[in-house]
């Protein structure tokens, strides 16, 4: 598969998984530190039915598309365990549109795969009280 | 003392068309089996239907992944049957990967992740796909827990939360022996693929399972956008009491030949028409067909070698409008995709056709088109499939004609190229004769099983109208030879 972006419609779920973490947090909670709990998240729920090789592969795929978009991405990097690590050396510029962008391009792997109705089951799976998004048709 | 009574074991249904009737009603409740095959012969399709079809979130399904199919890959594929149905992901059945825990606990640890899993849900159905990579990997490490031990205590484990259980593996034959999975389950299903000329064949047998009786041998099955289907050597008959036939007689809807068969065709029959191209099988085939719609006895036509829309119109050619008898769903014309078919699922066809209907008239025209339509595969098994297929239907009370071609030979008749008499209640003969430079034609009937029928030949003719008999030919002899001979009556009587 060719592609520069993901679709508007994982933007837009990116942004609002992203908004609902950071509203959920303390104050404190910044865009990137928003993006890591939804991988996070993620993480426990994908490792469970994919394994944490699995997910491993889906993060660094996603990684690896997201830093073709946002090239401060370079620095981070996945664990063996399926975390990120090197966040702290992101720059605040970077931060908020680069976690919007690694989220997106994880569930737009994972629409790929799977397709938007099973993607979107494991969603809620993990964010059950998420508003639903009216707008939103082809996600 | 009172006789105690039998624990009454639950039969689950399979949610796979035809498998069911081939387990004698379906898996036992609580049991422990395995699905056995090479790849890509089914297998986790066959337990994704299983689990699709049984599980709630009251009974939910826990679906244990190792290091086989990616979880996310067999999603994938998966959701494009249509049994599958994803508002039960997560509430109903839920995927679980094992593939780290067996790289760094062995056995013990799969054991324990299963135990911790099944007594959070109390799943009704677990499955372990595949489990061949777990012992695989069992073999492999000294330090693991014993496979033996492994098994008694999953089977233990899973029996005693009252879950239905399925092992998914790639095992092959020679595998069977001395193999602690294989003792320890309630059930082995085998699936083959064979791969024969051009053509793949699916068959899967019930090589073992306890408590209830199931259909021995190998079972056609298909994997279709439905998922698997199967297909029973006893076509799904097994069970129904065979039919008395009445002692009544079916109109061919030609009078002259009905007094020639003693009064028609008896109820229940197989009849064949055999005969060279052109002498009419399919016409009096058609005729047999429309006599019964007449009387509102409905039909089912199986043609090979055209569509149901040129038999019709053919049909109606000769005025014997069958237009009206398709609309009124009186007859059925079943076109059996060439190349490609088993007679279990052809069977399977025209059973669906006959049950939907409720026909008592069945043609098969032509017995070497529909051996040319199956799978080489198949062809070697024709007559075994053949004798299965009539025995059923007439058992069931339908009456079967089937046409088929014979060369003509013009020093000898024979009856059946097929060695198929046997098969056949009634058999009758058509033939071309030569008399005074024509090309003529004749008819006899050769068998009529436990019945009386004319010993005479008669002449007969194809009009529009359809088949009409003439008179005998009295003044030959030698007819079936093809090369008559004229014989002058009046000079004999002196």
């Amino acid at each position: 598969m060719n592609r520069t972006s993901p679709s508007p419609p994982s933007w837009e779920l990116a942004q609002r998984l992203l908004a609902y973490e950071t509203a959920s947090g303390n104050p404190s909670v910044t865009r990137m530190s928003a993006a890591v709990r939804v991988s996070e998240k993620l993480r426990r729920r994908l490792v469970t039915l994919a394994g944490v090789a699995g997910f491993c592969a889906l993060l660094h795929r996603a990684l690896a598309l997201s830093k073709a978009q946002v090239p401060g991405l370079s620095k981070l990097s996945v664990r063996p365990d399926g975390s990120l690590e090197g966040l702290n050396e992101l720059h605040d510029d970077d931060a908020a549109q680069a976690g919007a962008m690694l989220i997106a391009e994880l569930i737009e792997l994972l629409t790929t795969f799977i397709g938007e109705h099973l993607t979107l089951i494991l969603i809620h799976d993990v964010w059950p009280d998420l508003a639903e998004s009216g707008e939103r048709t082809n996600l | 003392m009172t006789p105690q009574k039998k624990v009454e074991i639950k039969k689950l249904p399979t949610g796979v068309s035809g498998l069911d009737e081939i387990l004698g009603g379906g898996l036992p409740e609580f049991s422990f089996n395995i699905i056995a095959g090479a790849p890509g012969t089914g297998k986790t399709t066959l337990a994704h239907q299983f689990v699709f079809a049984n599980a709630t979130p009251e009974r939910p399904a826990l679906y244990f992944t190792v290091l086989g199919e990616p979880a996310l890959k067999m999603l994938r594929y998966q959701q494009q049957y249509s049994f599958f149905d994803s508002s039960k992901l997560n509430r109903a059945i839920r995927f679980i990967n094992l593939g780290q825990v067996l790289e760094e606990r062995g056995l013990e640890g799969i054991l324990e992740e299963i135990t911790k899993q099944v007594e959070a849900a109390s799943p009704g159905f677990v499955v372990v796909d595949s489990f061949r990579t777990v012992m695989r990997r069992a073999q492999n490490d000294d330090t693991s827990m014993g496979i033996q031990l492994f098994v008694q205590r999953l089977g233990l484990l899973l029996t005693s939360w009252e879950a239905t259980t399925f092992l998914i593996g790639e095992y092959t034959d020679v595998e069977l022996r001395d193999n602690p999975v294989f003792t320890v389950s309630d059930g082995l299903i085998w699936l083959y693929q064979i791969v024969e000329g051009n053509s793949i064949v699916r068959k899967l047998q019930i090589m073992k399972l306890r408590g209830q009786t199931s259909v021995p041998g190998l079972h056609m099955f298909r994997i279709t956008d439905a998922g698997l289907q199967a297909f029973s050597r006893t076509l799904g008959l097994s069970g129904r009491p065979r039919k008395i036939p009445a002692k009544r007689r079916l109109s061919m809807g030609i009078p002259e030949l009905d007094k020639m068969l003693g009064g028609g065709i008896p109820e229940g029959d197989s009849v064949l028409i055999a005969g060279p191209s052109g002498t009419g099988k399919s016409l009096l085939a058609t005729q047999f067909i429309a006599a019964g719609t007449h009387l509102g006895e409905p039909g089912i036509v199986a043609v090979f070698q055209e569509r149901p829309q040129e038999y019709a119109v053919r049909a109606g050619s000769l005025i014997l409008d069958l237009g009206a008898a398709l609309d009124a769903g009186q007859l059925q014309v079943i076109y059996l995709r060439p190349l490609d078919l088993s007679v279990d699922e052809a069977m399977h066809e025209i059973l669906e056709g006959i049950e939907k209907i409720g026909a008592k008239r069945l043609v098969i025209d032509s017995l070497e088109g529909f051996e040319m339509a199956l799978a080489p595969a198949f062809r070697s098994d024709f007559r075994e499939s053949l004798y299965r297929m009539i025995f059923a239907l007439t058992g069931i009370g339908v009456t079967v004609l089937s046409t088929l071609e014979l060369e003509d030979s013009f020093t000898e008749l024979a009856f059946t190229s097929y060695s198929i008499s046997f098969l056949t209640d009634d058999i009758i003969r058509l033939r071309y004769v030569e008399i005074e430079g024509q090309l003529r034609k004749i008819i006899m009937v050769v068998k009529m099983r436990a019945s009386d029928h004319a010993k005479f030949i008669r002449e007969y003719e194809i009009t529009a109208k359809g088949v009409v008999i003439r008179q005998r030919l009295t003044s030959y002899d030698r007819l079936i030879s093809g090369t008559p001979r004229r014989v002058d009556r009046s000079s004999r009587k002196e």
